[in-house]
């Protein structure tokens, strides 16, 4: 092919500033290869005399306004024969030089990648999309990671529902194969439609991370909201009648979950991440509050989880008997169980399990734990029922090295800690610790993002009480502070390494999220975080011995904990702040086995095994190893950001 | 020879006249009454301010007052913090920006946390 290898079609309709300023900075990009095609889409203003001033610009000038899809349609049969098309809003920004190699490169990274995405953020810096994603309840899409702040989330290369078309790169083959945006639609909707066309045709969308555009949302036509909400309940109607029956096929079997999500606490964090991936594998899930009045935990749960996908899975009607029913929480919630058959998954921090969570844990059809040390606990205290290892994950989109830092600008090494102050953390054992094995002119800091709900404890006359050193290392703390989930990989990747000294753990998320993030761990080598830390990609912190596990909490009472060696700690401590280049290279290994090994579609995808294996869910939708595509039909996502129609 | 020592530039130049002086010291003992009127006031207010202020802000005015730059409003250090059992919502780069400047205000963290903030640093 001698012409141009990709055209970029960009759609114009007046608000000649827009599309200026688009051309402007993609003049200023690398377009090697590539012609601009803009289609002039009835433009009434200016925008036809000054495209005609512009050299390298090719003009298809239409004579009215005919939609966005005809329009972007018109582009792409007047692009070069043969070339692969980008279509583009005239609303975005592209500040990024090589944006276009990258999203080609990463369209021909492997034949069966169709449509090729990328993130955009609002012009404020907030993320707007990172692909999308649709569900059948409503048939209202989302853009992944909408609003949150960036920090570098979603940077890699990942397989997605679906991509707004304000950016989208299309292989040629695809558009040989499926034909152009569907005329069904006006605007709205004729992305998710090529994207789950395309899937059907056997092509995968794909969001390349690696690319960042600006997107001035609906910058052509903002402020006539009425007329928007027409054109997208339209466009809605057509969707739903065209692919309401496929999108709710995606779904194999359905599940009863029973469990706390709208909380600050581990069970609640891991519960959505498991929604969230088992709702992407096809397990249909509804949610209900395992809590509430008469339970060990009294409080109502808030409605709202602040996620538009779990809002909905928590919305479902509860099926009238469920065929299965898993309950993760404590085991002394487990008779709360309302399945036909009965799944228990719990955890716990000490060497068993208390009398009632087992008596209760022996009338479930099987009970899942996340680790082997659960698992032993569970058949040592009397466990009669099928036990699984079941293990939870870690969201590497948000946890990785690449995540955006805040580092100490006076250059100190950071360790930083995470904990609830109580006896399960022994927080006095690493203050000590810290505070004896460095002296306050080494520029070295330990900080400590600390909670405290118990009002038995005065944690300002705890850590008087310790007495530490002002000669001694410095300690900085970040009392009772509530970052948002999303956020904590930056909190990570602004230290240098991470403690967790604890007597006891049931998985330890803060460290699995910390080890993704690449920084170098020193845990203590006893609990559930065993499953995953290991001499190769942290530092193991030694045990004297096993004593009685002494706490408030009365699930403890009769069992054992780790009595971490207060010496070792301080050796590891005082390695990791010498040995810099070995611990960061430990720290990128930690990364690599977190990636690779504990994502929660691995989690996930253990639970739809055991659901296979249980009966309940055809054999291929447990077995599917990509993140969303295991499935006969993949959900697209929504009409989002059509705007030069 | 002792030399004796010289008067006052101005009284040597000028000697006041009775009731010149008397004047004058009228006005003197006026300036000081008023200055110790203004003393009494500030003593009162800074009492007040010891009286009605947490540590953290009479620390807070203090550097103020010194040319200093405030300290951030988030609780960093047990003496400043005030104990309780709820959460605070917070972000993370605010929170560490604030976090480090006050560490060290000679040198204050200025991350990018607006547009296009964060840019990841290199791996590692």
């Amino acid at each position: 092919m001698s012409g141009p290898r990709i055209t970029l079609v960009v759609l114009a309709w007046n608000q000649w500033r827009l599309t200026e300023r688009c051309l402007q900075t993609l003049a200023a990009t690398d377009l090697e290869g590539a012609e601009v095609l803009v289609v002039d889409n009835g433009s009434t203003d200016e925008t036809p005399d000054r495209l005609a001033r512009i050299p390298w610009v090719r003009t298809l000038r239409l004579p009215q306004n005919a939609g966005f899809v005809r329009g972007n349609n018109a582009g792409i049969a007047a692009a070069a024969p043969g070339s692969d098309v980008v279509l583009l809003n005239n609303d975005l920004e592209l500040t990024q030089r090589d944006w276009l190699h990258r999203l080609a490169a990463c369209a021909r990274s492997a034949p069966d990648v169709g449509v090729v995405g990328c993130r955009m953020v609002l012009p404020d810096g907030r993320l707007l999309h990172a692909g999308t994603y649709i569900m059948p309840d409503t048939l209202w899409g989302q853009q992944v990671g909408s609003l949150e702040r960036d920090i570098g989330q979603h940077a890699g290369i990942e397989e997605v529902e679906g991509i707004v078309f304000a950016c989208a790169y299309i292989k040629r083959e695809v558009l040989d194969a499926i034909g152009p945006l569907a005329l069904d639609f006006e605007s709205y909707f004729e992305d998710t439609d090529f994207c789950l066309r395309a899937r059907r045709a056997g092509w995968k969308t794909v969001l390349c991370g690696e690319v960042t555009l600006i997107h001035d949302e609906h910058g052509s036509t903002r402020g006539d909201d009425r007329a928007l909400m027409e054109l997208f309940q339209g466009s809605r109607e057509i969707f739903r009648r065209k692919w309401q029956g496929e999108l709710d096929a995606r779904y194999r079997c359905q599940l009863l979950w029973q469990s706390i999500m709208n909380f600050p606490t581990g069970y609640a964090m891991s519960c959505r991440e498991l929604l969230r991936a088992l709702d992407e594998l096809g397990v249909r899930t509804v949610y209900r509050y395992v809590y509430g009045p008469k339970t060990v935990f009294p409080p109502v749960e808030p409605e709202s989880s602040g996620d538009y996908r779990l809002n909905v899975i928590r919305g479902r009607p509860e099926p009238r008997s469920p065929e299965v029913a898993v309950v993760y929480g404590q085991g002394d919630v487990f008779a709360r169980n309302r399945g036909r058959r009965k799944v228990g998954f719990t955890m716990l921090e000490v060497d068993g399990f208390p009398r009632e969570w087992v008596r209760q844990a022996n009338r479930m059809d099987e009970v899942w734990v996340p680790s082997e040390f659960n698992r032993r606990g569970f058949l040592d205290s009397g466990l009669e029922r099928p036990i699984h290892v079941v293990p939870l994950g870690v969201d590497v989109r948000y946890f990785n090295p690449g995540i955006a830092a805040y580092p100490n600008p006076a250059g100190e090494f950071v360790f930083l800690a995470l904990f609830e102050w109580g006896e399960r953390k022994e927080p006095s054992l690493l203050l000590r610790a810290f505070n004896d094995e460095f002296a306050a002119h080494e520029p070295v800091r330990l900080l400590c993002k600390v909670i405290n709900r118990d009002p038995g404890v005065r944690l300002k006359e705890e850590i008087r009480r310790l007495r530490l050193r002002a000669a001694g290392g410095r300690i900085s703390y970040l009392f009772n502070l509530e970052f948002p989930h999303y956020q904590l990989g930056a909190l990570y990747r602004s230290a240098d390494a991470f403690v967790a000294v604890s007597r006891g753990e049931g998985w330890n998320m803060p460290l699995m999220e910390a080890m993704a993030c690449g920084l170098p761990t020193i845990a203590t080598d006893w609990g559930a975080h065993q499953e995953f830390v290991h001499a190769g990609n942290a530092y193991p912190l030694r045990v004297r011995k096993l004593v009685p596990a002494r706490a408030k909490c009365p699930y403890y009472d009769g069992f054992r904990w780790a009595d971490p060696d207060p010496e070792h700690l301080r050796f590891l401590l005082r390695h990791v702040y010498e040995h810099r280049d070995e611990a960061r290279a430990r720290g990128l290994a930690a990364a690599r086995e977190m990636a690779s090994r504990w994502t929660w579609t691995a989690a996930a995808q253990r639970i739809a095994g055991r659901l296979e294996a249980m009966g309940v869910l055809p054999a291929s939708a447990a077995r599917g190893a990509d993140r969303a595509g295991s499935l006969a039909a993949v959900p697209g996502r929504a009409g989002g950001a059509s705007t030069a129609a | 020879m002792k030399v004796a020592p010289s008067e006052p530039e101005e009284e040597a130049a000028a000697p006041l006249a009775s009731s010149d002086a008397d004047l004058r010291i009228a006005r003197l003992e006026g300036q000081v009454a008023a200055l110790e009127a203004a003393l009494e006031r500030r003593s009162h207010e800074l009492r007040e301010l010891q009286r009605l202020l947490c540590r953290r802000d009479l620390a807070q005015w203090a550097r103020l007052q010194a040319g200093l730059p405030p300290l951030p409003r988030i609780p960093y250090e047990p003496g400043y913090w005030h104990e309780t059992l709820e959460l605070t919502v917070a972000e993370v780069p605010e929170t560490l920006e604030a976090l480090w400047t006050s560490i060290h205000p000679e040198r204050p963290a200025t991350f990018a946390l607006g547009a296009a903030a964060a840019r990841p640093r290199t791996p590692g």
